[in-house]
């Protein structure tokens, strides 16, 4: 699959020459309508086949890295930057026609599509441009010429996909999300329970309902871990889980769950939810839970035949934001450099080393529960069979390494961090922390904190003062977000068309990333697939041999 | 090896400011691996005015896995083993429990506390723990005596 992007890329762009007559912004636009839509319409045809993170490896390509900085938003732009074409005249239609047929690779459905893609396009190619032009002198990142189009592309767009828009729910601020990670019983000696890629899911509303099961080839391999809310349903191949196994719900702000008749049962911590084949009641479950798919079938030794053991973490959002611990870390971290009146004295310990960490010249880790120690103390712990899972050794939070940089906080934390400067771009390029561990401290989207010790009451207490923390998020969001439209129309336009989905669009394709912000973190730090240190899964989540869990 | 470090920092820490009623020195010069442990017994339990030699010992991987804790002198406890090897339950020291963080300093503290209010529900010493329970007085008679004998 990498090879057919490839071929798709690297033939391309030689075809536009032709047209090198014509401006060059024009010819620009022109090469990444080709080579984009080469290669992306050849990862859709077997997206539903493939889990997204190998589609990613496919990225690996020098020639598409250099077009295509940032290729999960490019679908949308391909489209309609492809709008100059039909309507500037038939030599380039003619080239664009020739080169979609050299692209040997490419499917047929490209052909297909295209008369029904120009006319959307041909209506909107005429409003389109003028705009375009004006947002690219505006646009900071001169490196980047992709992004700069798509506001007004975007923005377009709204005007014709009008009745999607009012379907889809406005992107809230706080979800439910719920994740779900492998969780292997230290203590027993029992069997590993069946491995998986850890997933996440946020409920795009609240009456949603995720549905767990056993995985099937008729629905297709579900995304992993989506960046847009998504109720896409969990599936296990193993034997043991029934075809409808249980389902999660979120019922007035907790989450619950509930066996949905399953034949060889659903266990929340060692309970059975109901017997064979009976639907039980809903049971609320809180985070560090372990829900466990079936029983082992004794009958063979293959991974089919394990049970599921999932550790769940939910009620967690809180974390993501901005709080107490995690600010005071931020600029401890900040002020790291800035030698002489530094006060390291009030500094955390490495709880590894004893060590004080935080010092200048010292390679950092620091968990997203803002916990951090000394690179080489932690390493060990990074560095583990279950690597992509890392469990903070001071508050027990799990994290997965390997999970896609969230931007999406970026925009929550931006009204909180105004006030402290540029903390954000601090904590992403922090200077003396090993490279890939930043990348991956990014990454991690589930901080925890000591309060994960407090007995279940406080645990309780605290979930509601984190209810009262989220609103007071939402509202400064609200606030950041009326003010802002002044400040910076482009961004803001953007993120907010970018959470449009499109009738008829591939809906597996992760297109609703802020495209602003993806580029300058792709650009910045490495993510851990384009890593060569870090061990790395390519066989999806479903990998039968047990390599899903090992790097 | 950075667990000999850590290991040199808390005993140098422990024997500067030793916490009430435990005393640590090395078992052997050179071993930061294997501690000496004198303990005495708190006072309102029945322990109290024993001096318990406690052996801790600390694995290579530590702090990434837990010390375990055993008593050399014979205890009737029941967290303690009633055997030659006298090796100490504790809810924290079990490999799941175990946290990187936790210093050898909240070990001792938490195995004295133990001796002041044992844990019969979680106990290795299953027929002292049920004297524990339904038979106080009993307990403690034997405990005392025990400790007079012993320590």
């Amino acid at each position: 699959m990498a090879s057919t992007s490839v071929t798709a890329s690297t033939s391309l762009p030689d075809h536009p020459r032709p047209s090198r007559l014509r401006r060059f912004s024009q010819l620009r636009t022109y090469t990444q309508t080709l080579s984009s839509t080469g290669s992306q319409r050849s990862r859709n045809s077997i997206s539903s086949r493939v889990p997204w993170r190998s589609s990613v490896s496919g990225s690996n390509s020098p020639v598409e890295n250099s077009t295509t900085p940032c290729p999960e938003t490019e679908p949308s732009l391909s489209r309609y930057t492809s709008a100059p074409a039909p309507t500037y005249g038939i030599g380039e239609l003619n080239s664009h026609a020739s080169s979609t047929e050299s692209a040997t690779s490419t499917p047929l459905n490209e052909v297909a599509e295209t008369p029904d893609e120009m006319a959307r396009l041909r209506s909107a190619s005429a409003v389109q441009h003028p705009p375009s032009r004006t947002l690219e002198r505006t646009t900071t990142n001169s490196q980047e010429p992709t992004p700069s189009p798509e506001p007004s592309v975007a923005s377009n767009h709204t005007a014709e996909a009008t009745p999607a828009e009012s379907n889809t729910p406005p992107r809230a601020e706080t979800k439910a999300t719920i994740r779900f990670f492998p969780y292997t019983d230290a203590s027993q000696s029992s069997r590993p329970s069946l491995p998986f890629v850890p997933v996440t899911r946020t409920l795009p509303s609240e009456s949603c309902v995720i549905r767990v099961g056993r995985y099937s080839e008729r629905d297709g391999v579900p995304i992993p871990n989506p960046t847009e809310p998504t109720d896409t349903p969990v599936g296990f191949k193993s034997k043991v889980v029934s075809r409808k196994h249980c389902e999660f719900l979120y019922v007035n702000g907790q989450w619950h769950i509930k066996d949905v008749g399953s034949s060889s049962g659903t266990f929340l911590n060692h309970m059975r939810l109901s017997q064979p084949n009976m639907v039980s009641r809903l049971y609320s479950i809180k985070d560090g839970d372990i829900v466990q798919l079936g029983i082992d079938f004794r009958g063979g030794e293959e991974m089919i035949f394990r049970c599921v053991r999932i550790r769940i973490e939910c009620n967690r959002s809180w974390q993501q934001k901005p709080n107490e611990f995690n600010k005071n870390t931020e600029s401890l971290i900040k002020n790291l450099g800035k030698g002489e009146t530094a006060d390291y004295s009030g500094c955390r310990e490495c709880s590894i080393c004893l060590g004080s960490v935080l010092r200048p010249y010292q390679c950092l880790f620091m968990a997203a529960c803002a916990h951090v120690w000394h690179y080489k103390c932690i390493s060990r712990l990074l560095h583990s069979p279950d690597y992509p899972m890392f469990q903070c050794p001071n508050c027990r939070a799990f994290t997965d390494l390997s999970a896609d940089v969230d931007d999406t906080n970026e925009i929550d934390d931006t009204p909180a961090n105004d006030e402290t400067g540029d903390q954000a771009s601090n904590s992403t390029g922090e200077p003396e922390a090993d490279a890939p561990s930043t990348s991956a401290t990014n990454s991690t989207a589930e901080p925890r904190d000591h309060l994960q010790e407090l007995p279940e009451e406080a645990m309780l207490a605290n979930n509601v003062e984190n209810l009262h923390l989220e609103e007071l998020d939402q509202e400064m969001e609200h606030a950041f977000r009326t003010v802002s439209p002044a400040l910076d129309p482009a961004s803001t336009s953007l993120a907010r068309s970018a959470t449009i989905s499109i009738p008829g669009w591939q809906p597996s394709l992760p297109l609703s990333v802020p495209a602003g912000r993806q580029p300058h973190l792709r650009s910045d730090t490495p993510t851990s697939d384009d890593n060569p240190l870090t061990p790395r899964n390519d066989s999806g989540p479903l990998a039968f041999d047990g390599r899903a869990g090992m790097p | 090896m950075g667990s000999v470090k850590r290991i040199t920092k808390e005993l140098a820490e422990l024997t500067q400011s030793p916490p009430e009623g435990i005393t640590v020195e090395l078992a052997e010069e050179g071993d930061v691996y294997n501690w000496k442990i004198h303990m005495e017994g708190p006072e309102g339990s029945p322990y109290h005015k024993g001096n318990f030699l406690v052996k801790l010992s600390l694995p290579t991987e530590y702090p990434f896995k837990p010390p375990t804790v055993s008593f050399v002198t014979k205890i009737y406890h029941p967290n303690v083993t009633n055997d030659d090897k006298g090796s100490m339950c504790l809810g924290m020291l079990r490999a799941d429990e175990w946290k990187p963080s936790s210093k050898i300093a909240a070990v001792l503290q938490f195995a004295r506390q133990l001796l002041s209010e044992p844990m019969p529900d979680d106990a290795v010493e299953g027929r002292i723990a049920e004297q524990y329970k339904n038979d106080r007085p009993r307990y403690e008679e034997v405990a005392r005596e025990w400790t007079r004998k012993h320590a």
